[in-house]
């Protein structure tokens, strides 16, 4: 009974956001190209910057990972909402100046930026392969988390396997055709649903089990103290200089994400951006729910390890809620894990489309329709690798944040600073990446209780500096207007 | 290499973007404490709950500089 409840409740919400994200392109045709598709057309106003990049922003990791990490580590944790504060007061800086950029130029992403800058068609093409592969990961984890929220939230009526293909299902269902528009609306239904449960779940839970938050505090203050301080519980070397340099590293790395990007170019004008910057932080008041409600759990359901402890919400929710609130909180958490894939695999569309096979003169006259066909390819070699090889991707997953945040220097050092060369930003590119890989690979990260990517970005930053003053400086006769960042103009 | 580039040029009001920083990193040595309790909250944690809802306003100042200087 509760399965057929909360299972039908799931199935209704999931036909709702196909529709959803298809209506959001209705009656505009096949009009706009790739620009339409990529970026919405760079049209969408403040409330919808908003929705999209606050949806972006709370992934299926805020419903497992944030409540796992606060019920295994406790503190530690908090570096989520450090590092995206601090990025989107960088992003304050960084948004618009990438959004005029990339208008004045008619570019689609970073991958397009990098390709303008440096005058390379073949860099750009060179950095969307090496983004690719640290963004497929991503794909997976959405797949995967939205697989156990709804084999859990299904009581067991779903299962993982056909939970995963859901995932894959629904999402490419609308992004294919509606590209950013449809995310942007389905995001729309997720952060409501999302403001409502949580805020719910927020007044429930701790007065359903401790009679209120005095008592929960009061319980955590005596016995778990070890959760409420760096380095947190056997948390294995996630100190206060890890939390620091983490966060530092994310926040710069954020602001340049493909994602983060993409919701920058969607914008109607720069200051629709700005605004943003000001508004997204009140969004992460919201992460400190499962964060809290995760370590609520060592009291109510003690003893999980693993994977386990990534459901420590949810045995929660299932223990204490009826099936059609149970399937209406599923619903929020699976749109958690829809909405970012749903931009991870247009992002990577986009790359490729515009960058990679673009790049290709005979190809280049049809880059919308590669990209929708690279999107499809991504979600299903990711849907794939889910099944046949998960732990490829899982490895991976754990150079992608700290592998991106070596774009930054070429790209946002290269938009500042004219004298940078390609031969420099690249050389530090490849530098960066490989003491990455080299040290999370060897499990030496974090190294000296610092985040390895951020020893990798001082190294990567290094090199680019010592390539660039070695060599003469290249002839590229184009004025500095045309090659570096200008301050974006208010709107007229 | 002294030139400011273009796009922080006479914005000296985008320092309030480092509150953030200051708050959530540059102040953890002090505040990784359980005590005193606020409002009934460890400290570490109240903190954090202060610094998210003092970012938007050190973003607001920034953005209140820009608009001054441009009317």
């Amino acid at each position: 009974m509760n399965a057929a409840v909360a299972t039908s409740v799931f199935g209704v919400f999931m036909v709702a956001t196909v529709a959803l994200g298809l209506l959001a392109v209705r009656g505009r045709g096949s009009q706009g190209g790739l620009t339409e598709w990529s970026v919405g057309g760079r049209s969408l106003g403040p409330v919808f910057i908003w929705v999209l990049m606050a949806g972006e922003s709370y992934t299926s990791f805020s419903y497992l990972g944030a409540a796992g990490w606060g019920y295994n580590f406790g503190a530690p944790v908090l570096y989520v909402l450090a590092y995206l504060s601090c990025g989107y007061a960088v992003g304050y800086v960084v948004g618009p100046m990438l959004w005029a950029y990339a208008r004045r130029h008619d570019l689609v992403g970073i991958t397009d930026m990098i390709a303008h800058r440096y005058a390379s068609p073949r860099l750009g093409a060179l950095v969307a392969v090496l983004a690719t592969v640290c963004l497929l990961p991503y794909i997976q984890l959405q797949i995967t988390g939205m697989g156990v929220v709804v084999s859990t939230i299904s009581y067991g009526a779903i299962s993982l396997y056909w939970a995963y293909f859901l995932g894959f299902a629904v999402t490419t269902g609308f992004v294919v055709v509606s590209g950013l528009r449809g995310s942007a609306w389905v995001s729309v239904l997720k952060d409501v649903l999302v403001i409502g449960t949580l805020g719910f779940l927020a007044c429930y839970v701790p007065f359903h089990y401790f009679g209120g938050y005095g008592e929960l505090f009061r319980r955590l203050t005596e016995e778990k103290a070890q959760w409420l301080t760096f380095p947190g519980h056997t948390s294995g070397g996630l100190g206060e200089s890890w939390f620091i340099t983490t966060s530092l590293l994310n926040s710069l790395t954020v602001v340049i994400f493909p994602t983060t990007v993409a919701g920058y170019l969607s914008a109607r004008d720069a200051d629709a951006l700005r605004r943003n910057a000001i508004a997204l932080p009140f969004y992460q008041v919201l992460l400190l729910v499962p964060i809290l409600l995760g370590m609520a759990a060592l009291f109510v359901v003690p003893g999980l390890t693993g994977a386990g402890s990534n459901l420590a919400l949810f045995q929660l929710i299932t223990d204490s809620l009826p099936a059609w609130a149970v399937g209406i909180i599923g619903v929020a958490a699976a749109l958690s894990s829809i909405v970012p894939m749903a931009v991870f695999m247009l992002v990577i569309g986009t790359m490729w489309g515009r960058s990679v096979l673009g790049a290709v003169p005979r190809l280049a006259g049809r880059q919308k329709l590669w990209s929708q066909v690279v999107v499809v390819a991504a979600g299903s070699l990711a849907l794939l690798l889910t099944y046949t090889l998960p732990n490829t991707l899982v490895r991976l997953s754990l150079i992608s944040y700290e592998g991106m945040a070596q774009l930054v220097p070429m790209l946002l050092l290269g938009l500042l600073w004219r004298r940078l060369t390609l031969a420099g930003a690249l050389s530090g590119l490849l530098a960066g990446g490989a003491v990455v890989c080299w040290l999370v690979f060897t499990d030496r990260d974090p190294l000296w209780g610092v985040n390895a990517g951020l020893l990798a970005l001082a190294l990567n930053v290094a090199v680019a500096l010592a390539v660039t003053y070695a060599l003469p400086a290249p002839a590229d006769t184009r004025p500095d207007d045309e090659v570096l960042a200008q301050e974006a103009l208010p709107a007229a | 290499m002294s030139k400011v580039p273009r796009v922080f040029r006479g914005r000296r009001h985008l320092l309030w973007l480092l509150v953030p920083y200051v708050l959530y990193l540059g102040a953890l040595p002090l505040v990784n404490r359980v005590h005193p309790v606020v409002f009934g909250i460890p400290f570490l944690f109240f903190w954090m709950l202060a610094a998210t809802l003092a970012t938007p306003l050190a973003v607001w100042l920034a953005y209140r500089g820009d608009r001054r200087r441009r009317t």
